[in-house]
C-alpha cells in the first residue's frame, strides 16, 4: 500500500493522477462546470460544460453551434469571466452575440483569415495564459479534410494545458474532433424554427429551438 | 485650512460625472509668487514627481506618502509647514487629482485638503479659477508653453459665452448636459467642463529634472539577430527594474533607441497598458515588438529608457474570480498581434451606426467591476433566460458579403445558388422580409439594401440582401 500511495503521490505532483481511475473518482458534486445558461442543455451535462477540459460542439451548417457557442461564453462573461474565441475564417458577428447576451468587453476575439494553424497557434497562447473561463476554437467553416490533417497529439496537447485549471476549451465543428476523457461533445440536429407574425411582409425568424444532444463525458 | 466637505446629492442640475476622487491618486500644489526655485525645492523634499505650470505653480504626486506621513489632511500639513519653513504665503492643495489641486489653489489662501467628492469641493468656485488655469497652460496633452497660450485665448471667449449664459460657478458649468454642451461648443466646451468637474485631462509631465530610467550599452561587435540582442535586453533591463523598485515606479513606456552600423538610429516605443517592471515580461514585450519591426541593419548600440509611472497596487479578491494579471495581458495580447495582426484581435466594440457590421476592434481589457449585461443567461439571474431551448439565432457572417443569384418571383426570393463548395443553396422553404435598411448617404459609403432571412430546403438559415445601388444580391451570412 506504501509504495501504491506513493505512486499515487508522484502521479498527483506531476499532474497525471487523473490516469488512475482509483485516484480520481468522477461525482457530479466535485466537477467544476461552467453553465451554458440553455437550462434542458446545462441539466443533460449535469451542470454544465466541464472546467478544465476539451469539449465539443458540433453538427451541420445552421443547426445552432454557434447559438450554443454564444450562450456559454454570454453565461462565463456574466459571471465575471474572461473569454476569448479563436475565430478561424472570422465568421463571429459582434451584434447578433450582444443580442444573446455577450458582454463584448469580455471577449478576447482573434480572427483568422482561414489558417487553421495559425489560428491553433492563437488557441495555444491563449491557453497558456491561462486565466479565461471558456475558450472556443471554431473550426465550423474549415474543411473536414484540413481538420483531420492535424496530428491527434494536437488536441491531447491542448486537453494536458488545460487539465487542472478552471478553464473550459471548447471546438466548434461540422462533425466530432476531439475531446478530452472528461469533456462533452454535444451534438446538434436541424433546429425548428420558430417564425412569428402572419402574411408575407409581417414574418419574423425569432428564433431556432434547439435540439442537442449529449454525447459521450462522464456525465 | 482644512475645508470641510459636504455632499448634497439632491443639488439642482444634471448629475455629475463620476468623481475623478475614484481614481487611486493624491496630488498637491504649491502655489506662489516668490521664485518658482523655492516651490521646486519643497516638492522636490516630498516627491521626485514634480511638474511646472507657469512662473508660480508646482504640482507633486504625494500617492505612496499616505504610509509614511497618514491621510491627505496629514501630507497637506507636513507640506505646509516645510513651506513655512522655506517662505511665507504658499498655498497648499491636496487633491485626488492635479487639476482639482490647482483650482483650490487659485482659490484658497491657504491649505486646503480635499480627499473625496472632488466636483462638490470644486462646485463653489468662481468661473474665473478656471480662467487663471487656462492661463498657466499644460492642460492639453502635448501642448508647447506657445500652443498653450494660444489655446488659452481661444478658451478665454469660451468663458465668456458660459458667464454670458449666466453661468457663475464651476458646479454650474460641471451641471451641464454633456450632449448639449458638445452641440454648442464641441470637444473643446467638453474639455473645459472635465477641467471644471476637476479632471485630468492629460499625464503629468515630470519636470526634467527628475532622475531618468535609462541605461545604454556600446557593444563591441554588432548584433545582427535578436537572440544575441535579448541577452543585451535582460542586462539593461534588470537593474533599471531594480531602479524602479527602489522608487516604488513602474514602467508606462518603454523607448529603445537603437544606433545601426549605419550610422542611423532605429527607435521604437512601446506604451504598456499598465505599469509594470516585471524585467521578463518587459524583455518580451520589447522582443516581439522588434520581431513585428526589425531593425534594417546590425544594432552597434543599445539605450533604453523607461518612463516612470506610480507603481500598481492590487487587491485581489476571494469572491471574484480572477482575471488574467495585465503583465500576462499585455504579453498575450503582443504574441497575438505579432502572430494575426494587431487589428485583428482584441475586444469587439458596437458602433453608433445602423451600418451593417458596425463594429472596431478594441484593446482587450475586461473588468471585472463592469455591471453584467441585461438579461445574463444565467440561472438564477433576475431576468432567467427563457426555460426551453428556443434561442435568437446567432449569424455567422461573411467577410465580404457572397455574391449570389437569386430567383425572384412575385418580388420574393424563390431559389438561390452560389458558386462556391460547401456553401448552401436551392430552393427557398420560408422566407421573411423585406426589411429595408439604408444610411450614410451623405458620405462615399453610403448603403441601401433590402435584407431577407430565409431558410432553405436543404435545412440552411441564411440571411440575404438586395443591393438597391447595385441592384445585385448577396449573402451576408447563415444563422447558427
Amino acid at each position: 500500500m506504501g509504495a501504491r500511495a506513493e505512486l499515487e503521490l508522484l502521479l498527483k505532483a506531476s499532474r497525471l493522477d487523473v490516469t488512475l481511475t482509483s485516484a480520481a473518482p468522477w461525482t457530479h458534486e466535485a466537477r467544476a462546470v461552467a453553465p451554458i445558461g440553455i437550462a434542458p442543455l446545462d441539466a443533460a451535462l449535469a451542470g454544465g460544460l466541464p472546467r478544465g477540459h476539451l469539449s465539443e460542439i458540433v453538427g451541420p451548417r445552421s443547426a445552432g453551434r454557434t447559438t450554443v457557442l454564444a450562450a456559454a461564453l454570454s453565461a462565463a462573461a456574466a459571471r465575471g469571466e474572461a473569454v476569448a474565441l479563436i475565430d478561424t475564417a472570422d465568421r463571429f458577428d459582434p451584434a447578433s452575440a450582444e443580442t444573446a447576451g455577450l458582454d463584448l468587453s469580455k471577449l478576447l476575439w482573434i480572427r483568422d483569415t482561414g489558417d487553421p494553424v495559425r489560428a491553433l497557434k492563437g488557441l495555444n497562447l491563449v491557453l497558456h495564459a491561462g486565466g479565461f473561463g471558456v475558450v472556443a476554437f471554431d473550426l465550423a467553416d474549415v474543411p473536414a479534410p484540413e481538420v483531420r490533417r492535424f496530428p491527434h497529439t494536437t488536441w491531447l496537447r491542448i486537453a494536458r494545458v488545460i487539465e487542472g485549471s478552471q478553464t473550459t476549451a471548447v471546438l466548434l465543428g461540422a462533425e466530432r474532433i476531439a475531446r478530452s476523457p472528461g469533456g462533452v461533445t454535444i451534438a446538434l440536429e436541424a433546429p425548428r424554427l420558430c417564425w412569428s407574425g402572419t402574411g408575407d411582409r409581417a414574418r419574423l425568424l425569432r428564433a431556432v429551438d434547439l435540439r442537442p444532444r449529449v454525447v459521450g463525458g462522464r456525465v | 485650512m482644512l475645508l470641510p466637505i459636504s455632499h448634497d446629492p439632491c443639488r439642482g442640475g444634471a448629475p455629475l460625472a463620476a468623481d475623478p476622487a475614484a481614481a487611486a491618486g493624491l496630488f498637491a500644489c504649491l502655489r506662489s509668487t516668490r521664485p518658482p526655485g523655492i516651490l521646486m525645492a519643497v516638492a522636490r523634499e516630498f516627491s521626485p514627481r514634480v511638474e511646472r505650470h507657469g512662473a508660480g505653480s508646482v504640482v507633486l504626486d504625494v500617492s505612496g506618502l499616505g504610509r509614511l506621513l497618514g491621510d491627505a489632511a496629514a501630507i497637506g500639513e507636513s507640506l505646509a509647514r516645510a513651506a513655512d519653513d522655506r517662505a511665507s504665503g504658499i498655498r497648499v492643495g491636496v487633491a485626488p487629482t492635479r487639476t482639482a489641486a490647482r483650482l483650490l489653489t487659485i482659490a484658497h489662501p491657504r491649505l486646503v485638503v480635499v480627499a473625496r467628492e472632488t466636483a462638490a469641493a470644486l462646485a463653489p468656485l468662481s468661473l474665473r479659477t478656471l480662467g487663471t488655469l487656462l492661463d498657466e497652460g499644460g492642460w492639453v496633452p502635448g501642448d508647447s508653453r506657445a500652443q498653450a497660450v494660444a489655446r488659452a485665448r481661444a478658451t478665454t471667449a469660451r468663458l465668456e459665452a458660459f458667464h454670458r449664459w449666466g453661468l457663475t460657478t464651476l458646479g454650474d458649468m460641471a451641471a451641464l448636459p454633456a450632449d448639449a454642451l458638445a452641440e454648442r461648443m464641441g470637444q473643446e466646451g467638453l474639455l473645459l467642463q472635465r477641467l471644471a468637474r476637476g479632471a485630468d485631462v492629460a499625464p503629468l509631465v515630470p519636470d526634467p529634472g527628475t532622475p531618468r530610467f535609462l541605461e545604454s550599452i556600446d557593444l563591441e561587435w554588432p548584433i545582427d539577430t535578436l537572440e544575441p540582442l535579448s541577452f543585451v535586453l535582460a542586462r539593461l533591463l534588470d537593474p533599471l527594474s531594480a531602479a524602479l523598485e527602489r522608487a516604488d515606479r513602474g514602467a508606462a513606456a518603454l523607448r529603445l533607441d537603437l544606433r545601426l552600423v549605419n550610422r542611423t538610429t532605429f527607435a521604437r516605443v512601446l506604451q504598456l497598458p499598465a505599469a509594470m517592471r516585471d524585467p521578463r515580461v518587459l524583455r518580451t514585450l520589447l522582443l516581439l515588438d522588434l520581431e513585428s519591426h526589425p531593425p534594417p541593419a546590425a544594432i552597434d548600440v543599445v539605450t533604453l529608457e523607461l518612463d516612470p509611472a506610480p507603481a500598481r497596487i492590487i487587491q485581489y479578491s476571494l469572491l471574484e474570480r480572477a482575471l488574467p494579471s495585465v503583465e500576462t495581458l499585455a504579453t498575450l495580447m503582443a504574441r497575438l498581434g505579432a502572430l494575426v495582426g494587431d487589428t485583428r484581435c482584441g475586444s469587439p466594440a458596437l458602433l453608433d451606426t445602423h451600418r451593417p457590421d458596425g463594429f472596431e476592434m478594441r484593446r482587450f481589457a475586461p473588468d471585472t467591476r463592469s455591471p453584467a449585461p441585461a438579461g445574463p443567461r444565467v440561472p438564477g439571474a433576475p431576468a432567467d433566460p427563457p426555460a426551453g431551448t428556443a434561442r435568437p439565432p446567432v449569424l455567422r457572417r461573411f467577410r465580404p458579403p457572397i455574391a449570389v443569384r437569386v430567383g425572384v418571383e412575385r418580388g420574393r426570393p424563390v431559389r438561390i445558388a452560389i458558386d462556391r463548395r460547401g456553401m448552401p443553396g436551392g430552393d427557398i422553404a420560408q422566407q421573411a422580409g423585406p426589411w429595408r435598411t439604408s444610411g450614410a448617404w451623405w458620405d462615399g459609403a453610403a448603403w441601401d439594401r433590402d435584407e431577407w432571412d430565409v431558410a432553405l430546403v436543404d435545412g440552411s438559415l441564411c440571411r440575404l440582401f438586395h443591393d438597391r445601388q447595385l441592384d445585385r444580391w448577396f449573402l451576408e451570412g447563415l444563422f447558427d
